[in-house]
């Protein structure tokens, strides 16, 4: 229930989780949930909607498209609350003190001029280039003038990561970590960091939104999400979109003009990315079916305990999960593992145990492809060739290697039975990147 | 192309003859087999005959909760459920009940339907009260009853809230109130007839026993209950 008007200010919520106090307010004004005509469509996720699935009785209707962020219905009306932005300007908010490179702190600049114009911007970058830290002078310069930032990201575990080190870098920040299995409760916040799902719950909100890893599901190619990023941004804010594989959507808005596109090719610490090496195998797939694994592959595995290199290995499907950790275990390597897939209860503990150490290796679907960075570690892709890893997927993963300045390269090794157009896509969009590196 | 109402994901349609011939749950056809997987039927194993409950080993039948019931009460009720409140069911009437997603009455309203309608009595549903209604738009039990003709003799009293309010955290105390009220035109036709009350889920058999006994008052010659989950 909400009771206080801070909480309204910049967001839209259904009338039925304000109190009637906070409803009578003249500054809450309302619209319609549902609307009706000319056909049914909801407001916040702006989901067409069948009357045969949307009606309730009585004639009333309902949205069951994005329900799970609480309903939106004609029972209700959708109250909304303009954004005051009432911020204390502060001219140094940054309290970070690290070094950029001097390409990094180029695109740092760029990112400035670009909030500042209120642009839409795409900054592709590759994966390990270090694009938070080149978020720094811009979000610094919105604080000074009292703006509404907000970073969202498809990605659970990449706003987990994320907000500790926003969280350092601006101390004296108001900032808000939001997402669908937060216990933090929300407040009125300079600063959102928040999944792009949790943006249908604000409207005309941010001066400057950034989308981090734009590209990837649930967001790419999800109307209700696109519908709800336009509605959290001021009609005027800037926007900002990141990843290192953008989709063929973006590309094509991209070369209309809308966003603004520029490119970083080059890692942080000046390294190439890592390129994969493929190793056929006959029957992989089959032999995982029945729990068991090419020597090949248990060998690498325990050339890599023998040198105590942690590493990642990822498997298409969770069925895949067991059966792999079966092999592993029948084969009688020894070791601290563990399995882990999206819906998994204690996805965001074992992640934890992986970046404290406390496991050698975990065996993964694409959930860990990217946003999450463990340093100095492997990669082993089993069923590279499977449909499930899509030539952009793959580029993520072979982009978690070599992330740390001590250790800038590192194994990513592909099993698959075929070199098929994903892999083959894959090779040459980090071989181009690579050699756009090379050039500067 | 249908989805599995839970999940979302992808139905194949791959309804065989054999399929369509056999018992097989109507919930098939909105569930996947993965989500339809994670419900348990209660026809197949011991139950209470009282209340419904899936009996464990060193259970009595009736089972002990029951056996209290029988000391405590002056009328005959038994109530069949139909599933067992497990984490899946639980998490169906979060969806259902308290999200109020509408459209999950689909996945059970037919085999809902099977259950009440295969004898022939007068099907009472419990009620929601205006509050419910106002917000959540449904009641949930009425939802789950598609096509069946009901008699809606029941309705919430007035009362109820406030005197719960203040008599919270004593069970017993709270077994005595009342928190139904018959609906006057539809009493006569209560007369004489068996009924079965319908509700979503059995917890402690209060509430639905509190219907009961108001039904028995109209003249009911006998009163049983069906529920969704026990
Ligand atoms: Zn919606
Ligand atoms: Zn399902
Ligand atoms: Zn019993």
């Amino acid at each position: 229930m909400i009771n206080h008007i801070s909480d309204l200010y910049g967001r839209q919520i259904s009338s039925a989780e304000l109190s009637a106090a906070i409803l009578e307010l003249p500054e809450v004004k309302r619209r319609p949930a549902i609307q009706l005509k000319p056909s049914l469509m909801c407001s916040r996720c702006g989901s067409r909607l069948k009357r045969s699935q949307a009606n309730l009785p009585n004639g009333q209707y309902y949205c069951y498209v994005c329900i799970q962020m609480k309903r939106m219905d004609t029972l209700h009306d959708l109250a909304f609350v303009d954004e005051p932005n009432q911020f204390t300007k502060v001219s140094d908010a940054l309290s970070w003190e690290g070094q950029l490179t001097p390409l990094q702190a180029e695109c740092a600049e760029q990112v400035v001029r670009i909030f500042k114009k209120r642009q839409h911007h795409l900054l592709w970058a590759v994966t390990g280039a270090g694009k938070t830290e080149m978020l720094f002078k811009g979000i610094e310069w919105a604080v000074r003038y009292g703006k509404r930032i907000c970073i969202a990201s498809p990605r659970v575990d990449v706003c987990i990561e994320l907000f500790p080190r926003i969280q350092a870098a601006f101390a004296k920040t108001s900032i808000v970590l939001l997402h669908g299995k937060s216990e933090q409760p929300y407040k009125y916040s300079q600063i959102t960091i928040c999944t792009t799902h949790q943006l249908l719950r604000f409207y005309h909100a941010f001066d400057v939104l950034i989308i981090d890893e734009v590209d990837v599901f649930p967001f790419s190619g999800n109307p209700m999400l696109h519908f709800g990023v336009n509605n959290a941004i001021k009609t005027a804010g800037s926007m900002l979109y990141l990843t290192a594989t953008p989709d063929k959507h973006l590309l094509t808005q991209a070369r209309k003009g809308r966003p603004s596109i520029s490119y970083l090719p080059i890692r942080y610490h000046g390294h190439l990315l890592p390129e994969p090496t493929i190793i056929k195998i006959k029957g992989l797939s089959q032999g995982i079916d029945n729990n068991r694994l090419d020597k090949r592959v248990l060998k690498m595995i325990r050339q890599l305990m023998s040198q105590q290199q942690r590493f990642l290995l990822f498997v298409p499907h969770i069925k895949d999960l067991a059966a792999v950790a079966t092999a592993i275990k029948d084969a009688g390597i020894i070791a601290k593992y563990d399995t882990v897939f999206a819906a998994d209860p204690e996805r965001l503990e074992k992640v934890s145990a992986m970046r404290h150490h406390e496991l050698d290796f975990i065996i993964t679907t694409t959930i860990l492809e990217r946003g999450v960075t463990f340093p100095g570690i492997d990669v082993l892709v089993l069923k590279a060739d499977n449909d499930i890893f899509s030539a952009a997927a793959l580029i993520q993963i072979a982009g978690r290697v070599g992330r740390s300045s001590d250790r800038p390269t590192g194994r990513v090794l592909f099993y698959a039975e075929a070199r098929a157009a994903n892999i083959r896509s894959c090779q040459r969009q980090i071989r181009k990147m690579n050699r756009k590196a090379a050039e500067i | 192309m249908t989805n599995c109402l839970l999940c979302q994901s992808s139905l194949r349609h791959t309804t065989s003859f054999d399929e369509m011939m056999s018992l097989a749950p109507a919930q098939a056809r909105q569930l996947c087999e993965e989500c339809a997987a994670d419900f348990f039927r209660l026809d197949s194993v011991a139950t209470c005959v009282k209340c419904g409950r899936r009996l464990k080993a060193e259970m009595s039948n009736p089972c002990y909760d029951c056996e209290r019931w029988q000391q405590q009460i002056s009328f005959d009720f038994q109530n069949r459920a139909l599933y067992e409140y497990n984490s899946a069911m639980k998490d169906y009437m979060k969806r259902y009940k308290f999200l109020g997603d509408y459209r999950l009455r689909f996945i059970f309203a037919k085999e809902v339907k099977k259950a009440v309608t295969w004898q022939k009595r007068l099907l009472v549903p419990i009620p929601v009260n205006a509050g419910t209604m106002a917000t959540r738009g449904f009641n949930q039990v009425t939802g789950l009853l598609k096509g069946c003709s009901l008699v809606e003799a029941l309705k919430t009293s007035q009362t109820v809230k406030d005197k719960r309010q203040s008599e919270k955290g004593r069970a017993d105390r709270l077994r005595l109130i009342q928190p139904f009220e018959l609906v006057e035109p539809q009493i006569e036709r209560i007369s004489g007839k068996d009924v079965t009350i319908i509700d979503d889920v059995y917890t402690t058999g209060t509430t639905i026993r509190h219907a009961a006994s108001l039904l028995y008052q109209a003249g009911a010659t006998s009163v049983i209950g069906i529920t969704l989950a026990r």
